[in-house]
């Protein structure tokens, strides 16, 4: 009896511990966001902070796991796809409620996706190439292509210009004004530019099994989540170092010494993403590839992204489009990509030219000032190699009015994450800004997207590396990493493209 | 004194109808496009134009005109294109923090800045006045977001007595509200004190020295009734014409500051507002200050007729 009662007094000993491994419910978070989205409609904008933030409201039919692939979120499996890649029958979930308490059937699905199709830019991109949607059975729908396109479901998968699903009644709202999803967190509150309170969603049912990226189970371990928007960067790093914040995104990479004592610790997304010098290939001195190659030449990243992001921690020189770790990560081509710039082979390609002194204009903003930075190095080693060079400096908002306009620069300058699907990343498709429009681009890519096997489109992706460095519509100076702060006690946060907050918890809570 | 009154007013009218223009043409000409920004780095140039048709961006700059004047002559400043809401609600909402701040601000800049001024008029030469002097100077040039920087750094982060920035969370009480809004106020009340010291200086050394003084004084009348009651009075116009400039700068948004301190205020409404190209709340924004200048001018010059009964328009 004396033995039965020490082995449950020593039990009873591990219960704290074993109380204290496991994640508790409860506790509320500010998060400092760069500012105020412009819509809580992610369908209706593909910037980064409304998908930060809406993608706790609604969901899609799929999502990206932790190694970037395609995982099902409100389907309930992988489509089943036709021998000949035209139709996509997808299995949806059932048991999953909406916020306002309603069930989702493949009627919602269908004029979601409908309402995807006009509304959203990357919609308007899958239905030109969608022929047909039907619902097979409230269970069911049915995706027709009229070819081959095996970017679709990386469309449907995206937090912005997103494929979200909301209940049928609110499809025909453009602008959305009923914010209801079937997320893991619902709208409570929101006042522009003081906060968004989003609460626990008590229907929510999360997937079988683990959390897994974007995908998987996702927990609701907080009651709320508030984004707060802060646009001073600096009162960020404060507001962090202060313990106001749970989370702080995206500081300045001087800010790190600062965040790394006390309240707050730094959070590196490593890596986050890469800057890039987009040519203007429709119009002036870039729409002759041998300049751009001059270009290419002539630009020395190395000391570019020092100047930019001031320490190796923060970021990689690194040619290939996509970094290590990408099923995409090859090196093919990338002998044209010179970590210090090769002057002579610059001036060489670019007397070849015929260059004629004409000023080479450089479309940049302080909104983002590695931006900046790296244009003013560009600009001393452009002008090494013979260029005569002109820097525009704009504000953030002329700049993107601006580069619309083919007549106004030759190159602007941009960064991106790494998207999961290449044939995603803006310059390429042949509309937008750059407007990169050539027999060789369309031919690998015409190949990369009909082809859907994962294993094949790596190859083939190897191609269209090399198309993107012999024919130069983008330089891609290298790969950046993004620098957070999160309070000690936050856990469950995985460092991503875009921070999301099912699965963290407040450990001691 | 009626019609002088009336006069003023019309022209406040002609003032506030020239504003509207200078802004409306403006802010249309600067580039940047609304639709461009809310659709996101990866929207195509058709989406942006449908967007543009469907926000009235496409007709020509004065058919617009005409459509906005339309608007605000029955009151309606039109509708935010990012916050879908009617301009006037958004304005409303900004006006408390604005508000609150302007008064506070303004306290402890008079709080500070009329005795010291008095002092150091009356104590010409002597070391407070100079050092009062320094000071001042020294505070006219500093500007209030740094010192807000400062006063963030030792006050927030390092004695955690205030947060960093923001307005409250969600269901924040009043008074979490108003403790949001001592720093800033800190902040700009010390500088804007500066200005009004020496103001108040200069002007009480005028009339410190006038004949009138010097008779009270042989009256026998007590040194501080001859100070405060005769030479003060004389000296208050100059004083009330920068402590009202100083509330109408304050009024219209102590912008910088405001964005610093994170408060959702009239300041911070008109700089996002114009970094999103959210021109129907740029063109209300800045009609309702300009509004609230030529308001503040008017009292003032009608505070002139009160304190001093020789001023007639």
């Amino acid at each position: 009896m004396k033995r039965v009662l020490q082995v449950v007094a020593s039990f009873a000993a591990l219960l704290p511990a074993l109380a204290w491994a496991e994640p508790q419910k409860g506790g509320v978070i500010d998060v400092a966001t760069v500012g105020e989205p412009p819509t809580l409609d992610p369908m209706a904008s593909t910037a980064d902070l409304v998908g930060i933030i809406t993608q706790h409201i609604y969901e899609t039919l799929y999502t990206f796991d932790n190694k970037w692939g395609i995982t099902p979120l409100l389907a309930a499996d992988m489509p089943t796809i036709s021998p000949d890649c035209l139709t996509y029958t997808i299995p949806l979930r059932t048991g999953i409620k909406f916020h306002d308490g309603s069930d989702m059937t493949s009627a919602d699905v269908m004029a979601s996706l409908k309402r995807w199709m006009k509304v959203a830019t990357r919609g308007k991109q899958a239905a030109d190439v969608i022929s047909s949607l039907d619902a097979l059975d409230e269970r069911t729908v049915k995706i027709t292509l009229k070819k081959p396109y095996a970017p679709l479901l990386s469309l449907l998968s995206l937090n912005n210009a997103a494929a979200i699903i909301i209940p049928s009644e609110n499809a025909d709202e453009d602008p959305l004004t009923k914010f209801i999803g079937t997320g893991p967190y619902m709208l409570k509150d929101r006042k522009p530019d003081q906060f968004i309170q989003l609460a626990r969603f008590d229907g929510y049912r999360p997937r079988d099994g683990e959390p897994d990226g974007y995908g998987g189970a996702r927990k609701q371990y907080l009651d709320e989540i508030r984004f707060v928007p802060v646009p001073d960067p600096n009162t960020r790093v404060e507001g962090a170092v202060a313990g106001q914040f749970a989370y702080a995104d995206s500081l300045p990479v001087e800010s790190y010494d600062k965040i790394s004592g006390g309240k707050t610790k730094p959070l590196i997304l490593k890596p986050f993403g890469w800057p890039v010098f987009v040519m203007n290939t429709k119009q002036g001195l870039n729409s002759d590839v041998r300049i751009r190659k001059a270009i290419q030449a002539a630009l020395a990243p190395e000391d570019m992204l020092l100047a930019a992001f001031g320490s190796k921690d923060f970021y990689a020189v690194d040619g290939a489009m996509y970094p290590e770790g990408f099923a995409w990560h090859s090196d093919t081509g990338t002998e044209a990509y010179k970590p210090e710039g090769d002057t002579e082979k610059a001036a060489a390609l670019l007397k070849d030219a015929g260059y004629d002194g004409k000023p080479l204009r450089i479309l940049t903003s302080r909104q983002y000032e590695f931006h900046y930075k790296m244009a003013q190095v560009a600009k001393a080693y452009l002008e090494q190699a013979g260029f005569k060079v002109e820097l525009d400096v704009v504000e953030w908002a002329t700049l993107t009015k601006n580069r619309t306009d083919p007549a106004l620069w030759d190159i602007y300058i941009t960064h991106s994450p790494f998207l999961a699907e290449p044939s995603l990343n803006g310059f390429m498709s042949d509309n937008t800004p750059g407007w990169w429009s050539s027999d060789a681009k369309h031919k690998v890519l015409d190949a990369f997207n009909s082809e859907t096997d994962p294993a094949k489109r790596a190859k083939l992706y190897e191609d269209v590396q090399k198309v993107i460095y012999d024919e130069a519509p983008v330089y891609k100076v290298g790969d950046f990493n993004a620098l957070a702060a999160e309070a000690p006690n936050l856990k469950g946060v995985t460092p991503a493209p875009w921070p999301y907050f099912w699965n963290a918890y407040l450990e001691g809570k | 004194m009626l019609r002088s009154v009336l006069n003023r007013l019309l022209g406040m009218v002609v003032v506030m109808a020239l504003v509207a223009t200078i802004v409306f043409v403006i802010v249309r000409v600067t580039p940047g496009d609304p639709a461009a920004i809310m659709l996101g780095p990866d929207a195509t140039a058709a989406d942006i134009a449908t967007l543009r048709t469907k926000l009235g961006l496409d007709g020509s700059i004065p058919q617009q005109f005409l459509h906005y004047l339309a608007g605000v002559m029955q009151g309606d400043f039109g509708q935010s294109i990012f916050l879908n809401e009617p301009v006037t609600t958004a304005l409303l909402q900004r006006a408390e923090p604005t508000f609150f701040l302007t008064v506070f601000s303004l306290m402890i800049a008079t709080v500070i800045a009329l005795p010291v001024g008095i002092l150091s008029a009356y104590r010409r030469g002597s070391l407070f006045d100079q050092a009062a002097t320094t000071i001042a100077m020294f505070a006219a040039s500093v500007p209030s977001f740094w010192l807000g920087l400062l006063f963030i750094q030792f006050f927030a982060v390092r004695l955690g007595w205030f947060d960093t920035s923001g307005y409250g969370g969600p269901g924040a009480s009043f008074g979490e509200r108003i403790a949001h809004l001592v720093l800033p106020a800190l902040a700009l009340g010390l500088v804007s004190s500066a200005l009004i010291t020496r103001f108040t200086r200069a002007s009480m050394l005028d009339v410190l020295n006038d004949d009138y003084v010097r008779t009270a004084r042989s009256k026998g009348m007590s040194e501080w009734r001859v100070v405060l009651k005769h030479a003060l009075k004389n000296a208050l116009i100059p004083i009330l014409t920068v402590i009202g400039l100083t509330a109408a700068l304050l009024i219209s948004g102590a912008v910088v500051t405001e964005t610093v301190f994170g408060l959702p205020g009239v300041g911070s409404l008109v700089v996002s507002a114009v970094l999103r190209r959210d021109y129907p709340v740029i063109q209300g924004a800045l009609l309702v200050i300009a509004g609230l200048y030529v308001l503040v001018n008017f009292v003032i010059d009608m505070l002139y007729i009160l304190i001093d009964p020789r001023v007639r328009y």
